[in-house]
């Protein structure tokens, strides 16, 4: 009897749990205890329920619902299967014969639109928002960043409010944010992998998480003067996204420029404005630091057609380096050998994390 | 280069990772000389010049490639940029793509 009583109860709580990870779009983790508590019989019809829920989200509404996402076809049919088994254990609650009603219209549909934006998530978006330019308490800003991210466990507003901590000053606390930005990041990304499809965009979503992290880190370090740690941490975020974030590329620029080296400050300007991105304050910020440098040259000639020349000539190169760039590509098959010409079976290198270095000993 | 062999310290009894010298000289007695001074403890190779160039699209030497467990070239550093093959750079490269 006390054995049947837990047991029932380790459902119930695996239940609860796999609902609430999915609530959050823990996709992984909710997967996990729903498919226990789906073995329960107590709450197998809810718990299937439960899954084909999720499973018909992924196979048919998280299209771009975060960024890097798509529509997974392989799981349509698992949503339908899980559906009539939450039907079939239990065929008296509406609410499962009404999931596999919905999934079974998706399944014949032409098409079938993203979910919508979710309200309860956009009002806590909604909040944070509101302090960025209003005066508050900084424990009602991370009372607002802890209740959205509780309710969503993507790291947006983690990095949302480190920005507006960064803006009252509040250096520290914006790292340490910035900080559980990145795990969230990587957490969120981890347990919805095959949401991105191929390796190559999750590689590229992680990346884009810790880069955000990164620049926000070490322009918090910056501001506090600490000018090696923004640099390693700017550094990193410039790797991470590949020099191609705007924001980055300006704060490495005022970074070298409060270091008085202004060869690096003028490079990282310029590479900030040949992005297309970038609000205008910022740009109108790189510009006028760039005139100030470019005055100091005593250079001859207009700024303006300086400038000019000089991101046209940076556009071209970024475009020509893209089109050859192997990066974020299959490693294209080269015929090597052992340096005494016999051949060399490459096959041992699969699976591994890869350094090729190529050098000549000229 | 040097370098490498610093920041390979750290990885030789890692079986997730693999340094891999690829040497596109087209002197064979100068490359045996140079692979005899400097002893490298990883793999050495050889490709040919143009066709490595072609496909891996370098212009500068040396030019290194990071590739994940998955076979896509993740991150390049191409000649001295960002001091490309310090030690800890190297293993900075690394550990991002031992990484889920």
């Amino acid at each position: 009897m006390a054995a049947a009583l837990f047991a029932q109860s380790a459902a119930r709580d695996n239940l609860a749990r796999g609902r609430a990870f999915w609530d959050q779009r823990l996709a992984q983790s909710a997967i996990a205890a729903l498919e226990v508590a789906a073995r329960d019989k107590d709450t197998a019809a809810e718990a299937h329920e439960a899954l084909g829920r999720l499973y018909t989200f992924k196979g048919w509404q998280q299209e771009s619902v975060f960024p890097g996402w798509h529509d997974e076809p392989a799981y349509r049919a698992r949503a339908l299967a899980e559906l009539r088994a939450a039907v079939t254990a239990d065929p008296s609650r509406p609410s499962g014969q009404e999931a596999l009603r919905i999934a079974e219209g998706f399944a014949s549909a032409e098409k079938v639109d993203p979910a919508p934006p979710r309200e309860d998530v956009k009002a806590l978006d909604a909040r944070i928002d509101a302090y960025r330019n209003a005066a508050a308490p900084i424990a009602d800003i991370e009372a607002a960043i802890e209740a959205r991210a509780k309710a969503q466990a993507d790291p947006a507003p983690y990095f949302t409010g480190a920005q507006i901590l960064l803006d009252r000053g509040e250096h520290d606390r914006a790292i340490a944010l910035a900080g559980r930005g990145r795990a969230a990041s990587d957490r969120f990304v981890g347990e919805n992998l095959s949401a991105y499809q191929m390796a190559g965009k999750s590689q590229g979503a992680y990346s884009r998480g810790r880069a955000t992290a990164a620049d926000l880190i070490g322009w918090a370090a910056y501001l506090k003067k600490e000018y090696d740690r923004a640099a390693a941490s700017l550094g990193d975020a410039e790797r991470l996204s590949r020099g191609q974030d705007f924001a980055n590329q300006f704060h490495l620029g005022e970074l070298a420029r409060a270091t008085n080296q202004s060869d690096r400050a003028r490079q990282h300007y310029l590479d900030a404005l040949a992005l297309s991105a970038g609000p205008p304050p910022l740009r109108q910020r790189a510009t006028d630091a760039l005139r100030a440098i470019h005055a100091g040259d005593r250079a001859s000639g207009s700024f303006a057609a300086w400038l000019e020349t000089e991101l046209t000539r940076r556009r071209d190169d970024r475009r020509s380096a893209a089109l050859k760039s192997v990066v974020d590509r299959a490693l294209p098959p080269l015929t090597l050998t052992a340096v005494d010409g016999r051949p060399y079976d490459a096959a041992g290198l699969r699976g591994k994390v890869l350094l090729l270095n190529f050098f000549a000993s000229w | 280069m040097p370098h490498l062999k610093t920041a390979y310290a750290k990885y030789q009894n890692d079986a997730a990772v693999a340094f891999v010298l690829v040497s596109i000289d087209d002197d064979d007695k100068r490359l045996h000389r140079f692979l005899d001074e400097m002893k490298f403890p990883f793999t050495v190779l050889h490709a040919n010049k143009d066709e490595a160039q072609q496909k891996m699209g370098f212009d500068d030497l040396p030019a290194t490639f990071y590739v994940d467990r998955d076979g896509i070239v993740r991150f390049e550093a191409r000649g001295m940029e960002s001091h490309g093959d310090s030690p800890d750079r190297v293993s900075w490269f690394i550990e991002q793509l031992k990484q889920p």
